[in-house]
Protein backbone atom coordinates (compact mmCIF):
# COMPACT_ATOMS: atom_id res chain seq x y z
CA UNK A 1 0.00 0.00 0.00
CA UNK A 2 1.50 3.32 -0.86
CA UNK A 3 1.16 6.39 1.47
CA UNK A 4 -1.08 8.51 -0.13
CA UNK A 5 -3.73 4.86 0.18
CA UNK A 6 -2.33 4.83 3.69
CA UNK A 7 -3.04 8.41 4.74
CA UNK A 8 -6.80 7.73 3.03
CA UNK A 9 -7.26 5.07 5.27
CA UNK A 10 -6.10 7.34 8.43
CA UNK A 11 -8.68 9.92 7.51
CA UNK A 12 -11.43 7.48 7.46
CA UNK A 13 -10.74 6.52 10.94
CA UNK A 14 -8.80 3.14 10.37
CA UNK A 15 -6.38 2.67 13.60
CA UNK A 16 -4.56 0.25 11.86
CA UNK A 17 -3.30 2.44 9.43
CA UNK A 18 -2.29 5.45 11.80
CA UNK A 19 -0.21 2.75 13.29
CA UNK A 20 1.58 2.17 10.10
CA UNK A 21 2.16 5.64 9.49
CA UNK A 22 3.33 6.68 12.99
CA UNK A 23 5.80 3.44 12.18
CA UNK A 24 6.80 4.85 8.64
CA UNK A 25 8.06 8.35 10.30
CA UNK A 26 8.58 8.24 13.80
CA UNK A 27 12.63 7.22 13.82
CA UNK A 28 13.33 10.19 11.41
CA UNK A 29 11.21 12.93 13.94
CA UNK A 30 12.46 10.92 17.31
CA UNK A 31 15.79 11.52 15.68
CA UNK A 32 15.20 15.24 14.28
CA UNK A 33 13.62 15.80 18.09
CA UNK A 34 16.09 14.56 20.05
CA UNK A 35 19.33 16.25 18.30
CA UNK A 36 17.66 19.51 18.59
CA UNK A 37 16.53 19.02 22.11
CA UNK A 38 19.43 17.10 23.69
CA UNK A 39 17.26 15.37 25.93
CA UNK A 40 15.49 12.06 25.49
CA UNK A 41 12.14 13.17 27.40
CA UNK A 42 12.06 16.04 25.70
CA UNK A 43 12.48 14.50 22.80
CA UNK A 44 9.65 12.18 23.39
CA UNK A 45 7.24 14.71 24.77
CA UNK A 46 7.86 16.60 21.24
CA UNK A 47 7.32 13.40 19.04
CA UNK A 48 4.27 12.52 20.87
CA UNK A 49 2.98 16.32 20.07
CA UNK A 50 4.13 15.98 16.58
CA UNK A 51 1.85 13.06 15.85
CA UNK A 52 -0.84 13.99 18.02
CA UNK A 53 -0.99 17.19 15.92
CA UNK A 54 -0.54 15.63 12.43
CA UNK A 55 -3.52 13.02 13.39
CA UNK A 56 -6.16 15.99 14.57
CA UNK A 57 -4.57 18.01 11.28
CA UNK A 58 -4.01 15.23 8.63
CA UNK A 59 -7.84 16.91 7.10
CA UNK A 60 -5.64 19.56 6.22
CA UNK A 61 -3.04 17.73 4.37
CA UNK A 62 -3.93 18.47 0.82
CA UNK A 63 -0.91 16.06 -0.54
CA UNK A 64 1.16 19.02 -2.22
CA UNK A 65 4.26 18.35 -0.56
CA UNK A 66 5.50 14.77 0.41
CA UNK A 67 3.78 14.08 3.78
CA UNK A 68 6.94 13.43 5.45
CA UNK A 69 8.06 17.28 4.79
CA UNK A 70 4.54 18.50 5.83
CA UNK A 71 5.12 15.81 9.05
CA UNK A 72 9.15 17.45 10.03
CA UNK A 73 7.22 20.84 9.39
CA UNK A 74 5.08 20.17 12.33
CA UNK A 75 8.24 18.76 14.36
CA UNK A 76 10.28 21.56 13.71
CA UNK A 77 7.82 24.29 15.03
CA UNK A 78 6.83 21.99 18.20
CA UNK A 79 10.16 21.35 19.32
CA UNK A 80 11.40 25.05 18.56
CA UNK A 81 8.69 26.41 20.73
CA UNK A 82 8.87 24.24 23.25
CA UNK A 83 12.54 24.48 23.64
CA UNK A 84 11.77 28.51 23.79
CA UNK A 85 9.37 27.93 26.16
CA UNK A 86 11.43 25.75 28.39
CA UNK A 87 14.16 28.48 27.47
CA UNK A 88 11.92 31.22 28.67
CA UNK A 89 10.99 29.32 31.68
CA UNK A 90 14.57 28.56 32.88
CA UNK A 91 15.88 31.78 32.22
CA UNK A 92 13.06 33.17 34.42
CA UNK A 93 13.65 31.11 37.48
CA UNK A 94 17.78 31.24 37.15
CA UNK A 95 16.40 35.44 37.05
CA UNK A 96 14.65 34.80 40.61
CA UNK A 97 17.66 32.37 41.93
CA UNK A 98 21.05 33.52 43.38
CA UNK A 99 23.20 34.49 40.81
CA UNK A 100 26.41 32.20 42.59
CA UNK A 101 24.28 29.37 42.18
CA UNK A 102 24.03 29.76 38.56
CA UNK A 103 27.70 30.33 37.99
CA UNK A 104 28.54 27.04 39.71
CA UNK A 105 25.70 24.73 37.82
CA UNK A 106 27.23 26.27 34.83
CA UNK A 107 31.28 25.48 34.99
CA UNK A 108 33.28 23.24 33.09
CA UNK A 109 36.69 22.77 33.87
CA UNK A 110 38.82 22.31 30.44
CA UNK A 111 36.37 20.97 28.58
CA UNK A 112 37.37 18.49 25.70
CA UNK A 113 36.78 18.89 21.99
CA UNK A 114 33.62 16.98 22.27
CA UNK A 115 32.36 18.90 24.54
CA UNK A 116 33.39 22.55 23.35
CA UNK A 117 31.89 21.03 20.34
CA UNK A 118 28.46 20.58 22.23
CA UNK A 119 28.78 24.03 23.36
CA UNK A 120 29.75 25.56 20.57
CA UNK A 121 26.63 24.09 18.60
CA UNK A 122 24.12 25.11 21.65
CA UNK A 123 25.99 28.51 21.79
CA UNK A 124 24.31 29.13 17.68
CA UNK A 125 21.31 31.59 17.13
CA UNK A 126 18.62 29.39 17.26
CA UNK A 127 18.13 29.04 13.17
CA UNK A 128 21.86 28.78 12.32
CA UNK A 129 21.38 26.02 14.71
CA UNK A 130 18.63 24.28 13.01
CA UNK A 131 19.71 24.37 9.89
CA UNK A 132 23.09 23.00 11.14
CA UNK A 133 21.94 20.05 12.76
CA UNK A 134 18.98 19.10 9.93
CA UNK A 135 22.07 19.47 7.07
CA UNK A 136 25.17 18.49 8.93
CA UNK A 137 24.08 16.16 11.50
CA UNK A 138 21.18 14.64 10.44
CA UNK A 139 22.00 14.94 6.77
CA UNK A 140 18.89 16.30 5.08
CA UNK A 141 19.22 18.89 1.58
CA UNK A 142 19.06 22.31 1.97
CA UNK A 143 15.44 21.67 -0.57
CA UNK A 144 14.48 19.51 2.09
CA UNK A 145 15.09 22.05 4.92
CA UNK A 146 13.79 25.02 2.60
CA UNK A 147 10.57 23.13 2.27
CA UNK A 148 10.18 22.53 6.12
CA UNK A 149 10.81 25.29 7.33
CA UNK A 150 9.58 27.27 4.98
CA UNK A 151 12.61 29.36 3.83
CA UNK A 152 14.28 29.88 0.63
CA UNK A 153 17.30 27.02 -0.35
CA UNK A 154 19.37 30.02 -0.32
CA UNK A 155 18.71 30.85 3.36
CA UNK A 156 19.00 27.66 4.17
CA UNK A 157 22.49 27.59 2.33
CA UNK A 158 23.56 30.72 3.76
CA UNK A 159 22.95 29.65 7.32
CA UNK A 160 24.48 27.08 7.07
CA UNK A 161 27.94 28.96 6.14
CA UNK A 162 27.62 31.41 8.89
CA UNK A 163 26.77 28.56 10.99
CA UNK A 164 29.94 26.89 10.38
CA UNK A 165 31.79 30.09 10.04
CA UNK A 166 30.95 30.78 13.85
CA UNK A 167 31.96 27.27 15.01
CA UNK A 168 35.08 27.61 13.17
CA UNK A 169 35.85 30.71 15.24
CA UNK A 170 34.52 28.67 18.55
CA UNK A 171 36.67 25.85 17.74
CA UNK A 172 40.08 27.75 16.65
CA UNK A 173 42.07 25.83 19.77
CA UNK A 174 41.23 22.62 18.00
CA UNK A 175 42.30 24.38 14.64
CA UNK A 176 44.96 21.12 14.01
CA UNK A 177 42.33 18.77 14.46
CA UNK A 178 41.15 19.60 10.79
CA UNK A 179 44.40 20.81 9.38
CA UNK A 180 46.69 17.99 10.19
CA UNK B 1 34.43 29.19 -6.97
CA UNK B 2 35.31 29.04 -3.13
CA UNK B 3 33.74 30.92 -1.19
CA UNK B 4 36.03 33.27 1.27
CA UNK B 5 34.64 31.41 4.28
CA UNK B 6 34.56 28.12 2.26
CA UNK B 7 37.00 25.27 3.87
CA UNK B 8 36.31 21.47 2.94
CA UNK B 9 39.00 20.18 5.44
CA UNK B 10 37.02 21.80 8.47
CA UNK B 11 33.72 21.47 6.77
CA UNK B 12 35.10 17.85 6.65
CA UNK B 13 36.07 17.37 10.34
CA UNK B 14 33.29 19.35 11.90
CA UNK B 15 30.77 16.66 9.74
CA UNK B 16 32.02 13.67 11.52
CA UNK B 17 32.71 15.90 14.69
CA UNK B 18 29.24 16.92 15.00
CA UNK B 19 27.47 13.59 14.65
CA UNK B 20 28.07 12.92 18.14
CA UNK B 21 25.81 15.90 18.50
CA UNK B 22 23.04 14.94 21.03
CA UNK B 23 23.48 11.22 19.74
CA UNK B 24 19.82 10.14 19.50
CA UNK B 25 19.29 6.90 21.71
CA UNK B 26 16.70 3.74 20.24
CA UNK B 27 13.31 5.39 19.16
CA UNK B 28 10.85 4.00 22.07
CA UNK B 29 8.06 3.30 19.69
CA UNK B 30 5.98 1.88 21.71
CA UNK B 31 5.67 3.83 24.87
CA UNK B 32 5.57 6.76 22.67
CA UNK B 33 2.45 5.39 21.40
CA UNK B 34 0.25 4.31 24.24
CA UNK B 35 0.96 7.91 25.54
CA UNK B 36 -0.16 9.31 22.09
CA UNK B 37 -3.72 6.92 21.80
CA UNK B 38 -4.10 8.36 25.49
CA UNK B 39 -3.67 11.58 25.01
CA UNK B 40 -5.74 11.29 21.86
CA UNK B 41 -8.78 9.43 23.87
CA UNK B 42 -8.47 12.33 26.27
CA UNK B 43 -8.25 15.34 24.42
CA UNK B 44 -10.53 18.75 24.09
CA UNK B 45 -10.52 20.17 27.86
CA UNK B 46 -10.62 23.95 27.11
CA UNK B 47 -9.73 24.55 23.28
CA UNK B 48 -10.26 27.95 21.94
CA UNK B 49 -11.42 27.16 18.64
CA UNK B 50 -10.90 30.06 16.17
CA UNK B 51 -14.83 31.06 16.34
CA UNK B 52 -13.92 31.23 20.23
CA UNK B 53 -11.10 33.63 19.89
CA UNK B 54 -13.84 36.01 18.48
CA UNK B 55 -16.12 35.10 21.72
CA UNK B 56 -13.30 36.08 23.79
CA UNK B 57 -12.97 39.17 22.03
CA UNK B 58 -16.44 40.09 22.00
CA UNK B 59 -16.57 39.32 25.63
CA UNK B 60 -13.35 41.03 26.56
CA UNK B 61 -14.96 43.97 24.81
CA UNK B 62 -18.13 43.11 26.91
CA UNK B 63 -16.47 42.96 30.20
CA UNK B 64 -14.21 46.31 29.49
CA UNK B 65 -17.59 47.81 28.65
CA UNK B 66 -19.41 46.39 32.08
CA UNK B 67 -16.47 47.93 34.02
CA UNK B 68 -16.48 51.20 32.71
CA UNK B 69 -20.65 51.23 32.69
CA UNK B 70 -19.93 50.51 37.19
CA UNK B 71 -17.43 52.60 37.09
CA UNK B 72 -19.41 55.83 35.89
CA UNK B 73 -22.65 54.00 37.10
CA UNK B 74 -20.85 54.28 40.69
CA UNK B 75 -19.51 57.86 39.96
CA UNK B 76 -23.42 58.69 39.13
CA UNK B 77 -25.31 56.85 41.77
CA UNK B 78 -25.69 59.27 44.26
CA UNK B 79 -27.88 61.14 41.50
CA UNK B 80 -29.41 58.63 39.67
CA UNK B 81 -29.84 55.55 41.56
CA UNK B 82 -27.41 53.17 39.95
CA UNK B 83 -30.07 51.69 37.32
CA UNK B 84 -26.97 50.78 34.83
CA UNK B 85 -25.59 48.83 37.07
CA UNK B 86 -28.42 46.24 37.80
CA UNK B 87 -28.82 46.05 33.89
CA UNK B 88 -25.33 44.75 33.07
CA UNK B 89 -24.90 42.48 36.22
CA UNK B 90 -27.42 39.75 33.92
CA UNK B 91 -24.58 39.23 31.81
CA UNK B 92 -22.03 38.84 34.69
CA UNK B 93 -21.81 35.34 35.14
CA UNK B 94 -21.10 33.93 31.57
CA UNK B 95 -18.31 36.39 31.56
CA UNK B 96 -16.99 35.67 34.37
CA UNK B 97 -16.64 31.64 33.48
CA UNK B 98 -14.84 33.18 30.32
CA UNK B 99 -12.24 34.87 32.81
CA UNK B 100 -11.57 31.68 34.51
CA UNK B 101 -10.89 29.93 31.52
CA UNK B 102 -8.31 32.46 30.68
CA UNK B 103 -6.79 32.11 33.44
CA UNK B 104 -6.91 28.27 33.28
CA UNK B 105 -5.08 28.77 30.22
CA UNK B 106 -2.49 30.90 31.44
CA UNK B 107 -2.12 28.24 34.32
CA UNK B 108 -1.67 24.88 32.50
CA UNK B 109 0.67 26.43 30.23
CA UNK B 110 3.07 27.82 33.26
CA UNK B 111 2.63 24.36 34.63
CA UNK B 112 3.28 22.26 31.52
CA UNK B 113 6.54 24.67 31.36
CA UNK B 114 7.34 23.92 34.46
CA UNK B 115 6.50 19.86 34.52
CA UNK B 116 8.59 19.73 31.33
CA UNK B 117 11.56 21.52 32.82
CA UNK B 118 11.15 19.41 35.49
CA UNK B 119 11.70 16.02 33.63
CA UNK B 120 14.20 17.36 31.56
CA UNK B 121 16.29 18.88 34.67
CA UNK B 122 15.62 17.10 37.63
CA UNK B 123 18.83 15.61 39.16
CA UNK B 124 21.00 17.50 37.43
CA UNK B 125 22.42 20.41 39.84
CA UNK B 126 21.92 18.85 42.70
CA UNK B 127 20.24 20.03 46.59
CA UNK B 128 20.19 23.58 44.94
CA UNK B 129 18.01 22.68 42.06
CA UNK B 130 15.96 20.37 44.30
CA UNK B 131 14.91 22.93 46.81
CA UNK B 132 13.93 25.56 43.68
CA UNK B 133 11.83 22.50 41.94
CA UNK B 134 10.00 22.10 45.85
CA UNK B 135 9.44 26.07 45.72
CA UNK B 136 7.65 26.83 42.58
CA UNK B 137 5.81 23.64 42.44
CA UNK B 138 4.06 24.99 46.03
CA UNK B 139 3.28 28.06 44.58
CA UNK B 140 2.26 26.25 41.87
CA UNK B 141 0.10 24.30 44.18
CA UNK B 142 -1.81 26.59 45.38
CA UNK B 143 -2.87 27.99 42.06
CA UNK B 144 -3.96 24.42 41.53
CA UNK B 145 -6.30 24.29 44.98
CA UNK B 146 -7.64 27.96 43.62
CA UNK B 147 -8.29 26.61 40.12
CA UNK B 148 -10.13 23.32 41.83
CA UNK B 149 -12.17 25.76 43.42
CA UNK B 150 -13.37 28.26 40.48
CA UNK B 151 -15.97 27.94 38.17
CA UNK B 152 -13.62 26.83 35.94
CA UNK B 153 -13.31 23.01 37.12
CA UNK B 154 -16.84 22.88 36.55
CA UNK B 155 -15.42 21.28 33.42
CA UNK B 156 -15.42 17.64 34.38
CA UNK B 157 -11.81 16.93 32.03
CA UNK B 158 -10.35 19.84 33.61
CA UNK B 159 -11.62 18.99 37.05
CA UNK B 160 -9.82 15.27 36.72
CA UNK B 161 -6.41 17.36 35.03
CA UNK B 162 -5.84 19.59 37.77
CA UNK B 163 -6.23 16.55 40.36
CA UNK B 164 -3.81 14.84 38.67
CA UNK B 165 -1.42 17.99 38.58
CA UNK B 166 -2.41 18.45 42.25
CA UNK B 167 -0.61 15.13 43.14
CA UNK B 168 2.57 15.57 41.33
CA UNK B 169 2.94 18.91 42.85
CA UNK B 170 2.40 17.61 45.96
CA UNK B 171 4.81 15.15 45.42
CA UNK B 172 7.37 17.83 44.46
CA UNK B 173 6.85 19.99 46.63
CA UNK B 174 7.89 17.71 49.14
CA UNK B 175 10.98 16.49 47.36
CA UNK B 176 13.74 16.51 50.19
CA UNK B 177 16.90 18.41 49.19
CA UNK B 178 19.15 16.01 51.16
CA UNK B 179 17.71 12.23 49.36
CA UNK B 180 18.77 10.83 46.39
CA UNK B 181 16.91 10.03 43.30
CA UNK B 182 14.80 7.55 44.04
CA UNK B 183 11.55 10.12 45.07
CA UNK B 184 12.24 12.09 41.54
CA UNK B 185 12.37 8.55 39.57
CA UNK B 186 9.15 7.41 41.26
CA UNK B 187 7.43 11.11 40.19
CA UNK B 188 8.07 11.01 36.64
CA UNK B 189 7.00 7.28 36.65
CA UNK B 190 3.59 8.49 37.81
CA UNK B 191 3.55 11.04 35.68
CA UNK B 192 4.23 8.77 32.73
CA UNK B 193 1.74 6.16 33.58
CA UNK B 194 -0.80 8.51 34.40
CA UNK B 195 -0.42 10.79 31.29
CA UNK B 196 -0.03 13.88 32.57
CA UNK B 197 2.17 15.58 30.49
CA UNK B 198 0.10 14.71 27.25
CA UNK B 199 -3.24 15.52 28.72
CA UNK B 200 -1.76 18.88 29.99
CA UNK B 201 -0.87 19.72 26.22
CA UNK B 202 -3.74 18.54 24.93
CA UNK B 203 -5.39 21.21 27.26
CA UNK B 204 -3.46 23.66 25.87
CA UNK B 205 -4.74 25.76 22.35
CA UNK B 206 -2.06 25.85 20.08
CA UNK B 207 0.41 28.81 20.07
CA UNK B 208 2.18 30.85 22.61
CA UNK B 209 0.22 32.19 26.31
CA UNK B 210 0.03 35.67 24.58
CA UNK B 211 -1.86 34.84 21.37
CA UNK B 212 -3.74 31.83 23.19
CA UNK B 213 -5.58 35.11 25.32
CA UNK B 214 -5.07 37.34 22.43
CA UNK B 215 -7.43 40.32 22.13
CA UNK B 216 -8.83 39.45 25.50
CA UNK B 217 -7.38 41.85 27.58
Amino acid sequence: MDESQLIARVRAGDSAAERALYNAHVDRVYRLAFRLAGDDALAQDFTQETFIRAFDRLGSFRGDAAFSTWLHTITTTVVLNGLRKVKRFRQREADIDDAHEIGVSHRHAEPDLKARLKQAIDDLPEGYRTVFVMHDVEGYTHEEIGAVLGVETGTSKAQLSRARAKLRVALSDFAGEWVT
Amino acid sequence: MMDQHEDPKFEQWLQRAAKSYHTPQPTPRDAMWKRIEDARRNKHVIELRPWMRWAVAAAAVLILGIGIGRWSAHQSAAGSGGTVAAVTDSAAPAQSDLSYQIAATQYLSHTEAFLTSFRADIGSHGAANTARLARQARDLLSTTRLMLDSPAAKDQRLRSLLEDLELVLVQISQLDPARDGHDTDLITQGMNQSNVLPKLRSAIPAGPVPVRTEGAL
